[in-house]
């Protein structure tokens, strides 16, 4: 049994290294009870499994479930906009359970299969080649600004069918949802201004696409209306969601993967040797060795017992996806970086019903940065600097990743 | 007579997402660990356990034909 372990999960020493903290309740108590935060800890990765392939004893529908204030603390007078965040939050797709869940995933689910996604990497070739083109000439780069936090903006707007002349007034929207994976004080203002502006402006693109459809994602949320599985309002809630959920994380991917490529310089040599060879595998352990994805919360549906404890009925559940991922009991030598890790059945984009939709296209794109780094900077190091990380429990975000090739 | 198919799940790779069982419900069901397993024969003709093999997010199902052993998926 745990005797000290403070609970702040927002610490600077627990937000700047995580696996320590997580690694620690991992061994010595795997279902935590963090009383500060009135949640439970979830930390190993045969529970992970288990919890996430039992959704019918865990719910997805937090928002609308979870009548608690959010945490970190916001400033009482944001309560309001909280209440806006929860109503919007609360129409996405992965916010219910089945059957709603089921029959949502349906319309959107063969968008974004293997085989479709695969469609999209010459896009992504070239967006990555672009932004590249752009760093060498400019001769210096911020892996965060010039190449992660663009790329993911460019190929979703391509999805929603974003004109090139409105990318930049999305990728500012973008920009202001990150908030929601953020601990700011004060986050609620530039998050709310960030959904308010996608509303207002995806809202007459799904007018024109009601009328005449095309084959991008927007006019797979218009089918989804007229089938009526979705009202106007989810509609829109979930074209932002696509903004929302494929940025954040592609981010951490595309930034936590060139940083522990760079931090082992053997594995960054490796791959040098064979980028295309190698890129796929690497890119799995990128996503294992450092996710871009902490932690994501459900709410008990009935008393389930784990481990001795039991989860009551209501009850937050949060489970830890980089502790899962660097469990001894799933990975020979989990602390080590090695890009030519196999088997790697990481959970970096969870498990069950709610596994990423968007899985595949995270991994095209981590596989053509990676591969397109390592063909183009062989000589490519980190600047020196120190790196800090968003006050976050949710993401596992850089705040920049400045680096040279000089 | 349609051709006899041979289906089978890659449990390494298998997330449980379940999709497969939605789509082609006579063919594939959830095991003990929520993983997908085909029944064995499918009870569903080609065009759905194509599409079901299809819409797997991780790939992990492949299909085959019993007689010929030509791969019809992935």
């Amino acid at each position: 049994m745990l005797t000290q372990v403070q609970d702040d999960m927002f610490t600077p020493d627990v937000i700047a290294d995580p696996y320590a903290y997580y690694g620690r309740l991992r061994d010595e108590d795997p279902v935590h009870w963090n009383e500060s935060y009135a949640l439970w800890v979830v930390t190993r990765h045969d529970d992970l499994v288990w919890l996430t392939r039992h959704h019918e004893l865990f719910s997805s529908a937090v928002f609308k479930n979870d009548p608690r204030p959010p945490y970190p603390d916001i400033d009482e007078s944001d309560l309001g906009l909280y209440e806006y965040v929860r109503n919007y939050q609360g129409e996405q797709f992965i916010q219910h359970d089945r059957p709603e869940h089921l029959e949502m995933r349906r319309v959107m689910h063969s968008y974004f299969t293997p085989k479709s996604m695969e469609a999209w990497r010459p896009f992504v070739v070239n967006a990555v080649k672009e932004l590249l083109d752009a760093a060498e000439a400019k001769g210096e780069m911020d892996v965060m600004r010039d190449l992660a936090t663009p790329l993911p903006v460019l190929v979703i707007a391509q999805m929603m069918g974003v004109p090139p002349e409105e990318r930049g007034h999305v990728r500012r929207l973008a920009e202001k949802l990150l908030y929601i994976g953020r601990g700011d004080y004060d986050r609620m203002k530039p998050l709310t201004e960030g959904m308010r502006g996608m509303i207002e402006y995806v809202s007459p693109l799904v007018d024109r696409r009601i009328v005449d459809p095309g084959d991008d994602f927007i006019s797979v949320l218009a089918r989804g209306e007229k089938q009526g599985v979705f009202t106007r309002h989810q509609v829109l809630v979930n074209t932002s969601l696509l903004l929302l959920a494929g940025h954040e994380t592609t981010i951490n991917l595309l930034c936590n993967g060139t940083l522990a490529l760079l931090r082992h310089p053997d594995q960054w040599e490796l791959l040098k040797q064979d980028p295309a060879g190698r890129a796929k595998a690497a890119t799995e352990e990128c996503l294992r060795y450092d996710s871009p994805v902490k932690s994501i919360q459900r709410i008990a549906s009935e008393d389930v017992e784990m481990r001795g404890k039991v989860l009551r009925k209501d009850e937050r559940v949060r489970w830890f996806i980089s502790s899962a991922n660097r469990d001894p009991d799933a990975f020979p030598e989990p602390e080590t970086f090695d890009i030519a890790r196999h088997p790697n059945q990481h959970v970096a984009f969870g498990s069950g019903t709610h596994h990423c939709l968007g899985a595949t296209l995270a991994r095209v794109e981590g596989q053509e940065v990676f591969k397109a780094l390592a063909e183009r900077f062989p000589g490519l190091r980190l600047t020196g600097g120190e790196l800090a990380y968003q006050p976050s429990i949710t993401f596992r975000s850089l705040k920049s990743l400045p680096v040279t090739w000089h | 007579m349609p051709r006899k198919l041979r289906v089978w799940v890659d449990h390494t790779a298998c997330v449980g997402n379940a999709m497969c069982e939605t789509i082609a419900t006579k063919s594939f069901r959830l095991n003990e660990n929520r993983q997908s397993e085909a029944i064995d024969p499918p009870g569903d003709g080609e065009a759905a356990i194509l599409e079901a093999a299809e819409n797997c997010p991780v790939s992990a199902i492949f299909v085959e034909d019993a007689e010929t052993g030509e791969r019809l998926f992935p």
